[in-house]
Order: structure tokens, then C-alpha cells, then sequence
């Protein structure tokens, strides 16, 4: 009896846990399951089984386009967030520079202002200064978002970095930009790693800020949402697995890469 | 006499640096090596080369939407029509305060964030304990990841996936009249709770990370010691875990009021006509025919500074001292 209560903080946290990672799978397994449904509608029970949904999104050319710009808008982010993050953590990073809290601060701004805030700030901006909405307007809206989260994860890594290193590299003859290029830049590839997936999927994944600046060419998650908003059918459920798959698979392999090199 | 042909290698410019292909091509360059002369001569250009782009990048695009976005919510016409005067005015605000069909939303919005960030705290405290201090250390890791999957699938897909579990025709309620306890289904979807699964749902890792990292450092002993002194659970919960994870705490109940606030796709999908936020209201003056960019303005700078001194006072309060993401 004693033992039992003694047990029931333990047992109980353990449940807490299952039903939470139940309450995180179940919806995505249920969408999942429901891309297999031969019928014209999404609803329970799923009857017959069939694999023709998938047929249909892979011919789909509306899809293939919408991932095609996607991911073309996430790798532009990625290269321009990637290198402003790492100039802005340079210079967070440099010694004798005066106000770098507050430079620091600014650098992270755009990841507390609520994303809906943000977004309209940019389409005001970017009507200010003559952007018209579409491409380059996402991606400069992509990579404001991006860029604090580069800047902290190489911030991080830069702490750690021993001053030495650059140092020595100089006097064995590098100029700054070579020691830059050749020693700091090799150091920092993990958390440059980290960065650049996160990059990527953030962008993917973008909603609230592609719909105040995107044009009429529709990214992955504006298709998904038309689609969603104008009817449903297990076709969605078959594009929405096929990129939570793809997406899941990245992340993790990134997750893995990441904790190797850590370690 | 000193012999001139073996001295050492001159450190910096002197030395050539010798790279195969076209780097090395580049760094032999006149120009480059020209740039770089100036570099290491100069602290007043190495500084504007370091400070030069992360300073215009700050200033144009992290400060300056904000700030155009301040000086529209004050002007009376935008964009400026011959017609009609475009002079600074605080009518914008004074509309937001006036009108109920403004005024509410905003509140029942605030109310929800913190609702919501609650939720997600009740929720994912005793997990995230579990996670860090249960758990053998070598499947710390894998319990961990199992939760982060569900993350990599992006807002919208997530969203979405809700809607299979609680429409009319959804798991749940199928589930529920299968095993014969109800006739008819519940109407869960476009109410205030399908909103709220799904933004906890959405929201429940940037709970989970910091409460994750901030009780993973509580020192075990410490709460054996505790044990070891009379302390039963509830006590060492409430006198030495809660204290030392207060940091996480904070971190994670910011970050999730501060997405919550501003949360967008979801209340497209899952909420209802009751359930209307303030971020849908400020969302259809920036869009359609009825386009009134200065009172979408102002009532956007209202939900920024609203949003950001709760978390700021909530941060003082209780006494975090920074928000950290991991």
C-alpha cells in the first residue's frame, strides 16, 4: 500500500506523458489514415481503402508548382537570413562595441512581435518603399523572421569559441578575411546547420506572412488553405501527408546531424 | 651579421596566401588584397565593414516597418487621396476605443491568449517534469524527439489535422456514437474549444523546450534532500521544483501569449462566428474592398504594445530575467 502511493506521482506523471504524446500523434495519424479513404468526402469510418489520392496529387501540376516556389522562396531565405544573421552575431560578438545589448535587442525584435503584427508592418513597409507584393516581398518578409533565430544560434556558438583560435590563424600568416572564411566559418557549421533548417522549414511552413505579401502565385500553405476553405476532400489529406512526411524527415535528419557533431 | 635570407616569414599582408583555383586567383588579386590592406590598417573601416550591413539591415526592416507603421496609424487618409485630407489625427484610436465591435474582440483575445497559456502550462508541466527527471537519461532524448515530431509539420498542416478529429463527422464524434453515448454529434468544430485545442496544439513546444531545459537543470539531490527532510510530493513540488523552474516558466508562458495573441490561421479554420479574434478583425481592414490601412494601423500598434507590457510586467513580476527560445 505504502509502495503504491509512493508510485503514484511517477505513475501518474507517466500517464501524463502517453496521453499527451497520444493527444500530439492521433490528429496527424487520423489525417494521415484519412488520405487513404476511397470516397469524394472526408469522414469517419473510412470505409474502403485506396491509394489513388496520391496518384492524383503527384500528376497534380497545381501542387507541383506551389512546392517547386515554396521551396525555391525557403532556400532564397535561407542564404540571405543565413548571411545577415552571422554579420549581425559578428558584430554582437565583437568586443569594444558600443550599445551591442541594445544592437542585440533590435536583432531579435521581430521574433517577439506577434507574426499577424509583423506581417502587416511589412505590407505597410513595403508599400512605403515601392515593393510590389510577391516574391521578393516573402522573401524579405521570410528573412526578417528568420534572421533572430540565426543570430542567437550562432551567437551561442560563438561564445563558445576560443579567442585563440582566429589569433593563431593570423599569425600564421591568414588575413582577417581568410581567418574568417577558413576558421570561424568551419567552426560554426553546426550551429550554421541548425540554422539553415530552421530556415527552411519556418519558410515552408509560413502562412500569415505570405498571405499579406504573397501575389497571385500561391505557396504550398496557401494552396493547402484554398483548398481546405473551398471543400474537402482526401485529395488534401494526401498533399498534406506527402509534405508533413517530407518536412518530418529533414527535421529529424537535422536533429540527428546536429546532436552528432554536438557530441 | 644577421643573415637576411632566413628570416621568418613577415606575418599579415607580406605573406601570399597560397589556395589552389579560383580562391586563391582572388585572394592574389590587387583588388582584393587592396580591400584587405585597408581592413587591417584602418579600425575605422573594419568597423563600418562589420557594423555596416547588420546596423541598415536592423534599421531598415527590423525598426522601420514598425515605425511606418506607428506614422500611419496617426494619419487621417492613407494612402494620401487629393481629395481628403491626410493630416495627423488620434481618431484612429479613438475609434478602436469607441466601437464595441473592436473593443471586443481585442479583449476576448487577450482573455483567450491567456487562457490558452495557461492550458498549455496545466498541460505540459507534469510531461515536461517527466521528460527531464524521470525518464533514464539514455531515453531522455528519444522520449523527447517523440514529442518533437508532431512539430516539423508546419502550422497549417497541424491546423488542419484537428479537423478530422473533432468535426461532426470526425473520429471523435463517430467514436462517441459507435459506443452508443451519444445520437447525434457534438458540434465541437468552429467553437471557441476547437480554437483552443488547436492553438494548444500548436503552441504546446515552446512550452515544452524551456520548461523542458529549465527543470532538466533542477539538481536531483536537491529534491531527495527534500524527500529525505519530510517533504511529501506536493510540498517539494510547491517549496523547491516550482521555484527553480520559475525561468522556464516565464519563458514558455511568454512565448506562447505572444504567438497566441497574434494567432491567424487557425481561427480561419477552426473558430466559428462566436469566436471571431481581434486578429481576424485587423486582418479584413488590410484586406478586400474596405480597405482602411490606417485603422488596421492603429489597432495593430494597440495589439503590439498591449501584448508586449503584459509580457513585459508579467516577466517583471514574476521575475524571470530573460526570454530564452531552448
Amino acid at each position: 500500500m505504502r509502495t503504491y502511493f509512493n508510485d503514484l506521482p511517477k505513475t501518474a506523471l507517466g500517464a501524463s506523458y502517453w496521453i499527451f504524446a497520444v493527444y500530439l500523434v492521433l490528429p496527424l495519424a487520423l489525417m494521415m489514415a484519412m488520405s487513404f479513404k476511397d470516397a469524394n468526402f472526408i469522414a469517419f469510418p473510412i470505409g474502403n481503402w485506396t491509394l489513388s489520392w496520391y496518384g492524383k496529387v503527384v500528376q497534380d501540376k497545381q501542387f507541383l508548382e506551389a512546392s517547386l516556389y515554396s521551396i525555391g522562396i525557403a532556400l532564397a531565405t535561407t542564404v540571405s537570413a543565413t548571411i545577415i544573421g552571422v554579420w549581425i552575431a559578428l558584430l554582437v560578438s565583437a568586443e569594444n562595441i558600443w550599445g551591442k545589448a541594445v544592437i542585440f535587442a533590435l536583432a531579435c525584435l521581430p521574433a517577439v512581435v506577434p507574426g499577424l503584427i509583423n506581417a502587416i508592418s511589412m505590407r505597410i513597409f513595403i508599400r512605403a518603399v515601392d515593393i510590389p507584393t510577391g516574391t521578393f516581398a516573402i522573401i524579405l518578409a521570410h528573412t526578417v523572421h528568420a534572421v533572430p533565430f540565426v543570430v542567437i544560434m550562432v551567437l551561442t556558438r560563438l561564445r563558445s569559441m576560443p579567442a585563440n583560435l582566429v589569433d593563431a590563424a593570423r599569425d600564421l600568416g591568414a588575413d582577417p578575411f581568410i581567418a574568417f572564411l577558413r576558421v570561424t566559418i568551419p567552426y560554426l557549421m553546426p550551429a550554421l546547420f541548425g540554422g539553415m533548417i530552421f530556415c527552411v522549414l519556418t519558410s515552408i511552413d509560413d502562412f500569415v506572412r505570405t498571405f499579406f505579401l504573397g501575389g497571385y502565385q500561391p505557396t504550398l500553405p496557401m494552396l493547402i488553405f484554398a483548398k481546405v476553405q473551398g471543400g474537402m476532400s482526401p485529395e488534401i489529406n494526401a498533399m498534406a501527408t506527402i509534405v508533413l512526411v517530407v518536412t518530418t524527415a529533414v527535421g529529424v535528419y537535422a536533429e540527428h546531424i546536429t546532436r552528432r557533431s554536438r557530441s | 651579421m644577421l643573415d637576411t635570407t632566413t628570416q621568418p616569414p613577415s606575418v599579415g599582408l607580406s605573406t601570399v596566401p597560397r589556395y589552389a583555383g579560383w580562391i586563391g586567383k582572388a585572394a592574389r588579386s590587387g583588388l582584393y588584397r587592396h580591400t584587405i590592406g585597408l581592413l587591417v590598417e584602418s579600425r575605422r573601416v573594419r568597423l563600418a565593414v562589420l557594423a555596416g550591413v547588420p546596423l541598415f539591415w536592423i534599421a531598415m526592416l527590423h525598426i522601420g516597418p514598425i515605425l511606418q507603421m506607428a506614422n500611419i496609424s496617426l494619419l487621417a487618409n492613407y494612402p494620401p487621396q487629393p481629395d481628403k485630407s491626410s493630416e495627423y489625427t488620434l481618431a484612429n484610436y479613438a475609434l478602436f476605443f469607441s466601437d464595441r465591435l473592436y473593443f471586443l474582440p481585442f479583449v476576448r483575445s487577450l482573455i483567450f491568449a491567456a487562457v490558452v497559456t495557461i492550458s498549455t502550462l496545466v498541460i505540459v508541466y507534469p510531461v515536461a517534469y517527466y521528460v527531464a527527471k524521470i525518464v533514464q537519461p539514455k531515453n531522455r532524448m528519444r522520449a523527447l524527439l517523440l514529442l518533437l515530431i508532431p512539430f516539423w509539420a508546419g502550422e497549417l498542416i497541424r491546423t488542419f489535422s484537428v479537423i478530422m478529429l473533432l468535426a461532426n463527422r470526425g473520429a471523435l464524434n463517430v467514436l462517441l456514437r459507435e459506443f452508443g453515448f451519444i445520437d447525434r454529434p457534438i458540434p465541437m468544430l468552429y467553437t471557441f474549444f476547437s480554437l483552443s485545442f488547436g492553438v494548444i496544439y500548436l503552441l504546446a513546444l515552446y512550452m515544452l523546450l524551456p520548461l523542458y531545459s529549465a527543470i532538466e537543470k533542477i539538481p536531483t539531490p536537491l529534491i531527495q534532500a527534500a524527500a529525505d527532510l519530510g517533504a511529501g510530493p506536493f510540498q517539494r513540488f510547491r517549496r523547491v521544483i516550482l521555484p527553480l523552474s520559475k525561468d522556464g516558466i516565464v519563458s514558455g508562458c511568454s512565448l506562447v501569449y505572444l504567438t497566441a495573441v497574434g494567432v491567424f490561421a487557425a481561427p480561419l479554420l477552426l473558430g466559428g462566428p462566436n469566436s471571431v479574434i481581434f486578429p481576424e478583425v485587423i486582418a479584413t481592414l488590410f484586406h478586400g474592398s474596405n480597405d482602411k490601412w490606417p485603422e488596421g494601423a492603429a489597432f495593430s500598434m494597440i495589439m503590439l504594445v498591449v501584448s508586449l507590457t503584459t509580457v513585459g510586467l508579467f516577466m517583471r513580476v514574476v521575475g524571470g530575467r530573460s526570454v530564452r527560445l531552448m
